[in-house]
This record gives C-alpha cells, sequence and structure tokens, in this order.
C-alpha cells in the first residue's frame, strides 16, 4: 500500500508534539528541513492498518507567513505531497485559531480539525460542540485531550477514513471553497 | 492565498501554471488591490476573522467565568507600569541575578570548571595524551591550553551550559506563566526607540547570559530587518555573562570607573539601535501580542521546554564551541596568531595601551572573558592605570563577538552580514577608545 502523508500544523503551544508522539509512538525520528535549521520532526506509523508518515510542523498562526518558523511550515505544506492534515487547535481559544483553519479548507487542504484541550476548556467554562462545528466547517471534526490520551483513537479512525474516502460529512455552505477533487473524502 | 500576497505562493502558480497565465493572475490581483486602500491580506484577514467569529459564537457556549480577585490584583501588578516595574525588578533580581547570575554562573560553574573540570577531566586527558600520542601538535589539538577537550568542551559544558540552563529554567517558568508577553508589552514602547518591538526583549536579555545563544533566538523576531538589529546589538553592545563577570570583577572596587564604562556601554547600545534603525531599510514592526492570563506553571511543561532548549543548545551551539578550539589550534600551529598580534598592536597603542593588551584582544575572539581576564592579569600586574583600564574595558566589551557567535552569525545572517557587522563592531571599538582615551588623559577624570 502507499505510504500516505499526514502533516500536523497549528499555533504553537497546543499539543502538536503531543499528538506527533501519540501517533508515532517509538517510531518517531527526527530530521532536518532543507535549508534551514527550523526542525520538523517526522516518523513512520500504521494507523489502522495504513502506512503513513507522520510529519510535525513547526508552530504557523496563519498560511501567509511572517516568521521563518511559518515559512517553513507553508513550504514543506506546498512542496510536499501532504494526503492529510491535522490541525491542532486550543479549545480555549477558537476565536484565534479558526482562522487558520479557513485558510486551510480554502487551499483545498484534506484537512481534520482536532480541537484539543478540551478538558481545561471546559473547566474555564467553555462548551464546544464537536458535530455543530463540523457542519459549519463541513471538515471531520474531533474532539481530544491530548495529554491524557483521550480521542486519539477517535482521530485515527476519522484518518484513516478519511484517506479512503469516507468521511461521512454532507455539504456545507463552505463546500464551495474547497477544490472537489483534494477535499478530504467529500 | 494569491491575494494575501505570499511570495512561496506566487513562485508556485508561476511555476506550475506558465509564464502567462500568472500573469494574467497577478494583473488580476493588482486590480483587486487597487480597489482597496487596505492592504488585501489585512481585509482577508478581517473577513476571515469574522466568519471565524460567528462559527464560534454558534458551536461555543461559554459558561460565566469567575475572575478571582488575585487573578486580577496579579492583572494589575504586571500591566499597570508603577506597580510593574517594581515586580520587573523583583523578576530580574531574584531569576536572573541570584538564580542565573550567583547560582548558575557562580555556584554550577565553579564545581563543573574547577572540581569536574580543573581536577579531573583536564589532568586526566593531559596525562593521557602525554603518555600516548607522540605529536605535541596532535596533542595540543586535544589536550593543552586550548584543547578541543580541554578547552572546547570545558567551556561549553563547564562554563556556558550551567548558565544557559539556569537561564532556560527560569524564562520556562515565566514563559509557563505568561509573564513574558507582559514583559514583552511593557518593553514595546522602549524597544521602538530602536528600531525594535517588544519581542526583542526575549533574545537580547538572554544576550548577557549567552550572545551566541541569543543570536540564534532572534529567529523568534517577526521580520528580516528585526533580527538583523537585534543580531548587531548583541554583537556590539551586549556583554555576555563570562565577559560581564570579569568585567565586573576587574572593576568592582573603582565604582566611578565602573560607572563610566557601563554608561559609555549603554550609549552605544543606544546609538547603534538608533543608528541601525535609521538605516536599515524595510518596515518598522508592529507589536502585536495576545496577552493570555496569568497562571500557576504546570512542572512538566516547565520540564519539557527547558529539556527541548538544552537539546537545541547541545546541537546548535556546542560543535560551534569545539570549532573554536580547532580555530585556535590551527592559528597557533601556522603562525597566524603572532602575526594578527602584531597587526592588533597598531590600534591598541591607538588607544593608549601598553603592546601587551593586544594578546587580550585577540583571545577575546575565542573566549570573550579570555580577553577580559587577560586585562585582568594586565591590570594586577600593576601595567594599566584606571584610566587605561576603563578604556580596555569599553573596547574589549565593544570589540567583536566571540568566534562562535560570529559562526552563529554566519549563520543565520549570512556572511555578508557576520563580516560587516565584525567589521562596524571592530570600527566602533577602537574609535571609541581612542576617543575616551583623549578624553580621560585630558580632563584628568581618572587617575
Amino acid at each position: 500500500m502507499r505510504r500516505r502523508k499526514l502533516a500536523i500544523v497549528g499555533t504553537p503551544n497546543v499539543g502538536k508534539s503531543v499528538l506527533f508522539n501519540a501517533l508515532t509512538g517509538a517510531y518517531a525520528t527526527v530530521s532536518n528541513y532543507p535549508g534551514t535549521t527550523v526542525e520538523v520532526s517526522r516518523g513512520l506509523v500504521r494507523i489502522r492498518g495504513i502506512p503513513f508518515e507522520v510529519i510535525d510542523t513547526p508552530g504557523a498562526y496563519s498560511l501567509v507567513p511572517i516568521t521563518e518558523e511559518e515559512r517553513v511550515t507553508l513550504s514543506l505544506l506546498l512542496a510536499e505531497d501532504i494526503d492529510i492534515v491535522v490541525h491542532v487547535v486550543d479549545a480555549r481559544n477558537l476565536r484565534r485559531m479558526l482562522p487558520l483553519t479557513l485558510q486551510l479548507i480554502e487551499a483545498g487542504f484534506p484537512l481534520i480539525l482536532d480541537v484539543n484541550i478540551l478538558d481545561e476548556a471546559e473547566r474555564i467554562g467553555i462548551r464546544v460542540d464537536i458535530p455543530g462545528l463540523e457542519r459549519e466547517l463541513g471538515v471531520p471534526v474531533v474532539g481530544t485531550v491530548l495529554t491524557r490520551g483521550l480521542g486519539v483513537d477517535a482521530l485515527k479512525d476519522r484518518v484513516a477514513a478519511c484517506v479512503q474516502g469516507i468521511s461521512g460529512i454532507t455539504g456545507t455552505h463552505l463546500k464551495a471553497f474547497r477544490g472537489p477533487d483534494r477535499a478530504c473524502g467529500a | 492565498m494569491l491575494l494575501s500576497g505570499a511570495r512561496d505562493v506566487h513562485a508556485l502558480v508561476r511555476r506550475t501554471e506558465g509564464r502567462e497565465c500568472y500573469e494574467r493572475i497577478r494583473r488580476t490581483v493588482e486590480r483587486a488591490a487597487s480597489r482597496y486602500d487596505m492592504p488585501l491580506s489585512y481585509l482577508i484577514g478581517l473577513e476571515r476573522q469574522e466568519r471565524a467569529d460567528l462559527i464560534v459564537r454558534r458551536v461555543t457556549t461559554t459558561g460565566l467565568r469567575r475572575v478571582s480577585r488575585a487573578a486580577r490584583a496579579l492583572d494589575f501588578l504586571t500591566l499597570f507600569p508603577p506597580a510593574a516595574i517594581p515586580l520587573l525588578l523583583l523578576v530580574l533580581y531574584f531569576g536572573l541575578y541570584r538564580f542565573v547570575g550567583v547560582f548558575g554562573a557562580g555556584t554550577v560553574v565553579d564545581f563543573l570548571e574547577r572540581r569536574l573540570f580543573g581536577k579531573v577531566v583536564n589532568p586526566v586527558v593531559n596525562a593521557f595524551v602525554t603518555r600516548h600520542i607522540d605529536s605535541v601538535a596532535l596533542r595540543e589539538l586535544v589536550a593543552g591550553e586550548y584543547g578541543v577537550i580541554t578547552l572546547g568542551l570545558r567551556y561549553s559544558v563547564a562554563i556556558v551550559l550551567p548558565i544557559v540552563g539556569t537561564f532556560f529554567l527560569m524564562f520556562s517558568v515565566l514563559e509557563d506563566t505568561g509573564y513574558l508577553p507582559r514583559l514583552a508589552l511593557m518593553a514595546d514602547r522602549a524597544f521602538k526607540l530602536i528600531g525594535l518591538s517588544g519581542r526583542a526583549v526575549i533574545p537580547i536579555t538572554l544576550g548577557f547570559g549567552c550572545g551566541t545563544m541569543a543570536t540564534m533566538v532572534t529567529r523568534t523576531l517577526e521580520t528580516r530587518r528585526e533580527r538583523t538589529i537585534a543580531t548587531v546589538l548583541l554583537a556590539l553592545a551586549v556583554p555576555c555573562s563570562a565577559q560581564l563577570g570579569v568585567i565586573l570583577g576587574m572593576l568592582a572596587t573603582r565604582p566611578r570607573a565602573l560607572l563610566l564604562w557601563a554608561g559609555v556601554v549603554g550609549a552605544a547600545f543606544l546609538a547603534a539601535g538608533r543608528a541601525s534603525s535609521r538605516f536599515l531599510p524595510g518596515e518598522r514592526p508592529v507589536f502585536y501580542m495576545e496577552v493570555p492570563p496569568l497562571r500557576v506553571p504546570v512542572v512538566s511543561n516547565v520540564l519539557a521546554k527547558t529539556f527541548t532548549r538544552m537539546k537545541w543548545y547541545f546541537v546548535e551551539v556546542m560543535p560551534l564551541f569545539m570549532g573554536a578550539s580547532l580555530v585556535i589550534w590551527i592559528g597557533r600551529m601556522t603562525g597566524l596568531f603572532q602575526l594578527v598580534l602584531k597587526g592588533l598592536e597598531v590600534p591598541v597603542k591607538l588607544i593608549g595601551l601598553p603592546p601587551e593588551a593586544a594578546f587580550a584582544f585577540l583571545f577575546g575572539f575565542f573566549r570573550r572573558d579570555y580577553g577580559a581576564a587577560g586585562l585582568y592579569d594586565l591590570a594586577r600586574a600593576g601595567k594599566l592605570t584606571a584610566s587605561q583600564l576603563v578604556v580596555a574595558s569599553v573596547a574589549l566589551t565593544l570589540f567583536v563577538p566571540c568566534v562562535a557567535q560570529f559562526a552563529m552569525m554566519w549563520k543565520e545572517r549570512g556572511w555578508r552580514a557576520a563580516l560587516a557587522i565584525t567589521g562596524v563592531a571592530l570600527a566602533v571599538a577602537f574609535a571609541s577608545g581612542y576617543v575616551l582615551n583623549l578624553i580621560l588623559t585630558g580632563t584628568g577624570a581618572l587617575p
């Protein structure tokens, strides 16, 4: 089976690397991305029997790069044939993070949104309606508490389903923005 | 994304769609841009944010969030200048001075350098090479006064590591509490004067620990211009802890000399910042940073962050120190050093110092504190007057950065910038030394 490429993106400090470790386990290898010294980690792993190369990108706030880290992330997404992008966001601060989600959707990347840190969000009184968010965005959305490993299984299921072209997501008002051939499972 | 002006995307489209098609697209983009008086990327961002807000409002419910009185008091303490400045001084005193300066740079360095390397590693290595290696040149490469192990490894592990280690630990604690953005916010106005934004607080403060490390950390700054200004300042007017320690030790008994040194170096810092922000092309930084709530730091977070940074240090900085001892070795073996030494004696005499001081300057390039220590020896031998001491300390502080920092500048800013900055530092160091010497000997302000 062809090895798929999964890229983890998101702002700094939302748990990208925790997810990377949760997905890759002991297989993690670290490499430098050519041309710059900002680090990109890669790991090989099987998810639900499908071989994946998981790529952990440096933190980025936006697809239009401002800092060097963001430039690395953008050129990585552009240069490599990415099969699926997992955007990790902090449930406590969706407002600040969703613009990147929208950018990724507009750019036509097959996307899964991982709403992380749900526990701390709940503690400060923020509740996120995951199915509702899925309907609004039109991409698969998974809620997780990565520090405790909650939701990782569900995320793996969605990742596997997504690369096989079954996402179970039906049309939304944002669908028009997505390139029909690359959109995840739609 | 084309509309937002991302350069990489433009390049990609030109490559994949062909020149003609790209030109058509580019014209369309320009036409669209000309219709608004604000940058398109800004407008698109705004629009996107509005949509995000709408979605967030639909899918999240926010319960009542109680902000405790203590939290509000802390917010006030960290953001209201009359309260925040004393707090900042407290943080600097305990965090930076007591913990990093006294504990890290004092206690831990003493232990590692004097005990571990001075009494165990170096004697063992020296004894080993004397017994097993016949070639003097090879022996000097790994051992002796400037060997890769006895100098390179000792310097990076015993001297710099404890300092950056304690600094990173304190830094991670501050980062995790959410204090740093507040600090950056406060510093923003002052930093604007020298063409930097509040964000630069981090690399500049780090520069007082280790300039090489700090030069690498300028990566966190947004624009190339800002990164260059910070690199210039770090190379010129921010003495690293190793150098600072020896200079403070040397001048501590002469308060007036110390003040004079601090004044001149501080003035050079401001002047260099002003000048480079004037002459470097590019936009002024726009500083925007969300101020997160203060929270009690989580031990695992702090440790994880400290650990990642330490790893960074080992991978990226330590090899440079090892390389520096290699360069010293080559210099000594080929006789290049003697030549450079002769050359350096000219400007050294010009600023009124005895020719022996040239040695201190040359070694200042390889170990900044070593240069200062060379002066220290001269001073103790009674070869320097008070005014010569000040002139020498100022010139040495402003003098070119150490070889590891130079290599880092090369790596981060390119060889042209690295050479230019070093040249400027050299000129500024001797020019201010010259002027200071004239003033001091002319007025007789210092005996």
